[in-house]
């Protein structure tokens, strides 16, 4: 397997703030890699850096074997990255179907595959295709945010702590579409719910301090109780 | 360095006599004070407004209505000075108080359309302002004589800088100053933004409607033109171009653009394209702002600051805003 | 009846003016953050430019049509080389557009010179028709005319097309558009030309409307525009329909009944709204 992304050294700086320290990361073709990390330690930034919305000072960050840290976001995004942000980044006046037409990019069969595959997995969108994205609850924003980084062929999807504030059933139901997604594209998961990032994550980084200090296959961080306690502080 | 140049200002009429001069150092010292008192919205606390030929127009207008419809006493003079303070007080602390807890355009909106509106009113109340035409008026006999008015002037000009520098300098100035650089920042460590930015609007206030009465004084004449754009402008041109946040650099933009325009004008009579003058400080003012957000002053700082010790560019560029 | 019929004809064809120039305004200001203070300026070069097309063609239309083209030009160029040099810093912003608008109404006097020049509507808008015995001046008729076809276009561009979808995400979320693959510097271009374009519009329509054009018309609008703007709510397009036309008729009826005061009702509105609701009178939008 090659490396879809890679990092290396990447430092970020916003104002007058050092915020990432030396990143470096390299993401499989066809795997679920997990940013972990206590809070504000950079995997944020880090998933911004890769997206162009705040660039890497120091370092380069590499996609498909070309160098993209130095393009603007939109560029960055046409090559074949989704983005759903920690906020989801919902357009609250737009409607549902509004919010997905802004995302596509090509009308073609592909798209309406990926469409009706999004339909069935969350038939709620269906159920609120007129409605404002504003109204719609968390978990219902959640969904409506991976279905429009999904429904372009993108080859890497950046996902920022898609269960955060969340109720348990709802996780499971975002999980799975992860899971299925899966089957399609590599994804960049940044989650501190670590039930759900080990199970669907094939390999993890750890980031500490704006610098990603270990990392490994996620069944090693399974059974490595000193390294979950010492970063991540689960006993 | 301001007090050698005070010295030298200070003697300057007694050994070289030049009415022209004179009259042009008048008007620099009192578009000083009127320059500085923006310098302290924009440049120390970062308002920007758009109506400050409202405060000035407003001293303008006071002394001359009282000067005229009274005896050009000193004990009318007084009053016309209190009622300036009470009027530019007052809707300095209205406009800022409606405004300031919004977001920048506002102050600047609401500024702008409320000179707007003392235009019209200066223009329309004809019983009381004789219109567009404005009238002349006579002043109390010790401002009569030009020399001593031009010390007077000096005098205001420099006790308006020191005032600025103590009032900048103090806890209240410095809380200002991190409310420019940082809004959030300050909110959140318990100042009360709203309070301290009224606070230099009314310090600003006040202070340009003490320009104004200066000014229509030395002209002994007073016109709609007070209240104009154009007076705004200058204030503008003067405090950007000179530099922002530092009242140095206020009183050199007013020397700047008063020579300048005193210059351009000759050379008006000369060449038509020079009575446009203002374009080319149009456009010298839009390249400042680009290029050298920090202005004259500012920019020399920075150079000669980094000279000492190196300082990441970037930095400087974030101050201006 | 009549003149009840008149004020409000007049002030309908005065608000339609205002629009033309707030709409730009407050879109520029919902997608960008910009308040542009050179508008004005704008519809004082519309007004310039088309009524200098108009005399030398001799067509009002390609007069219109001039002014629109000069608005779009000079909204590129204000977008592309005043405007993105000082992105994202608010005072910078602020500061630099009324240096622009300083520039292009000295420009104006440079090249048309600083007298006011007169401007006539063609004889086909010249006149009035008489419905019983109330009068209607055509020429009014048509600037509400053409106000409403341009509200009806833009509605209709924001609201069934591409580029208007992306301009109503960017209103809400700029980073989300630029991350679903969205060029948000060629919507804010767009966005500034249409606006600068409608502004123009409103300039040349002016012109025969008031009689005369002069180089300081430009401010006196963009006042009346920002007040309409605040009212009507900072990025809202219809509410700037609605406060146009509010502004534009209490305009009318206040200069008939007590003209020393139109101007101080409309502040004195302004100043209530900013009070108690900044966020404008119509729709919740901030």
């Amino acid at each position: 397997m090659s490396d879809l992304l890679t990092l290396n050294g990447v430092e970020t700086h916003i104002g007058q703030y050092h915020i990432l320290q030396g990143i470096s990361l390299e993401v499989k073709q066809g795997e679920v890699t997990v940013l972990l990390g206590r809070n504000g330690a950079g995997k944020t930034t880090t998933l911004r850096t890769i997206m162009g919305f705040s660039p890497a000072t120091k370092g380069s960050v590499m996609f498909k074997g070309d160098t993209i840290h130095t393009l603007p976001t939109y560029t960055i995004a046409k090559r074949g990255i989704g983005y759903v942000p920690e906020d989801q980044g919902i357009f609250a006046g737009l409607t549902v179907e509004e919010n997905m037409k802004v995302a596509i990019q090509k009308d073609n069969e592909e798209t309406a595959k990926r469409m009706n595959w999004i339909l069935e997995l969350f038939p709620d969108l269906k159920k609120f295709w007129k409605k404002p994205g504003g109204l719609l609850s968390g978990g219902q924003k959640q969904m409506l945010a991976i279905a429009r980084a999904y429904i372009n062929e993108n080859e890497l999807l950046l996902i920022d702590e898609p269960s955060k504030g969340l109720a348990p059933i709802v996780v499971e139901k975002v999980m799975e579409s992860i899971m299925q997604m899966k089957e399609q594209t590599t994804i960049v998961l940044v989650e501190q719910n670590f039930m759900m990032a080990s199970t669907i994550g094939d390999r993890f980084y750890i980031i500490d301090d704006g610098r990603t200090v270990s990392h490994g296959s996620m069944q090693e961080l399974k059974q490595d109780e000193e390294k979950k306690r010492k970063y991540l502080g689960i006993a | 360095m301001f007090w050698l140049v005070t010295a030298f200002l200070l003697v300057l009429p007694f050994v070289y006599e030049s009415r022209n001069l004179m009259i042009l150092l008048t008007q620099i010292f009192i578009f000083s004070v009127f320059a500085m008192s923006y310098d302290l919205l924009l440049g120390f606390t970062g308002i920007v407004s758009f109506g400050h030929a409202m405060f000035f127009g407003i001293g303008a207008y006071s002394i001359g209505i009282f000067m005229k419809r009274f005896e050009p006493t000193m004990v009318h003079f007084l009053l016309a000075l209190v009622a300036t303070l009470v009027l530019t007080a007052a809707i300095s602390f209205i406009v800022g108080l409606l405004t300031l807890r919004l977001k920048s355009h506002f102050y600047a909106m609401l500024t702008l359309s409320l000179s707007g509106l003392f235009l019209v009113l200066a223009e329309k109340w004809r019983s009381l302002t004789y219109g567009n035409d404005g009238f002349t008026f006579r002043i109390p006999e010790p401002f009569i004589d030009r020399t001593h008015y031009y010390l007077l002037c000096l005098a205001v000009m420099a006790a308006a800088f020191m005032l600025l520098k103590r009032f900048t300098n103090s806890p209240l100035g410095r809380v200002l100053q991190a409310i420019r650089e940082n809004e959030q920042r300050t909110e959140s460590l318990g100042f009360q933004v709203l309070h301290y930015k009224i606070a230099a609007s009314v310090v600003s206030g006040v202070l340009a409607g003490m320009a104004g009465i200066l000014y229509a004084m030395s002209l002994r004449f007073v016109n709609t033109s007070v209240f104009s754009m154009d007076i705004t402008l200058d204030a503008l041109l003067m405090t950007i171009i000179g530099g922002v946040g530092t009242l140095y650099g206020a009183m050199i933009g007013a020397g700047l653009i008063e020579f300048a325009h005193d210059w351009l004008t000759e050379l008006a009579k000369e060449h038509a394209i020079f009575e446009r003058w203002i374009i080319f400080f149009g456009i010298i003012y839009i390249l400042v702002v680009m290029f050298f957000p920090k202005g004259i002053v500012g920019t020399l700082r920075n150079v000669s600051f980094r000279r000492k010790k190196p300082e990441p560019a970037k930095k400087a560029e974030k101050l201006a805003g | 009846m009549d003149l009840f019929f008149n004020l409000t004809l007049n002030g309908l064809a005065t608000g339609m003016l205002i629009f033309l120039l707030a709409a730009g305004l407050t879109l520029i200001f919902g997608l960008m953050d910009v308040l542009n203070f050179a508008h004005g300026g704008l519809f004082a070069w519309g007004a310039y430019s088309g009524l200098w097309v108009y005399s030398q063609t001799g067509s009002f239309l390609i007069g219109i049509a001039g002014a629109i083209l000069t608005g779009f030009l000079l909204g590129i160029i204000t977008e592309k080389w005043i405007i993105k040099p000082v992105y994202g810093n608010h005072v910078q912003q602020i500061l630099i557009t009324l240096g622009l608008m300083l520039v292009l109404s000295e420009m104006l006097k440079v090249v048309w010179g600083p007298n006011q020049l007169t401007a006539n509507p063609p004889d086909y808008l010249v006149g009035a028709w008489e419905v019983g015995d109330v009068i209607i001046i055509k020429y009014r008729v048509f600037i509400i005319f053409v106000g409403l076809l341009i509200f009806g276009g833009v509605q209709y561009l924001l609201k069934k097309t591409k580029i208007g979808l992306v301009v109503r995400a960017g209103v809400m979320n700029k980073e989300m558009v630029q991350a679903l693959g969205i060029n948000i510097q060629k919507v804010f271009m767009f966005v500034f030309m249409i606006g600068s374009g409608m502004a123009a519009l409103g300039g040349v329509l002016l012109g025969p409307y008031s009689g005369v054009i002069h180089a300081g018309m430009g401010m006196e609008f963009a006042i009346l525009a920002f007040i309409v703007v605040v009212i009507g709510g900072m990025g809202n397009f219809k509410g700037s329909i609605l406060a146009a036309i509010l502004v534009g008729l209490s305009g009318s009826f206040m200069a008939y009944y007590v003209p020393d005061l139109s101007l101080a009702v409309n502040m004195l509105l302004m100043a209530v709204v900013l009070l108690v609701r900044p966020q404008g009178l119509f729709g919740a939008k901030g």
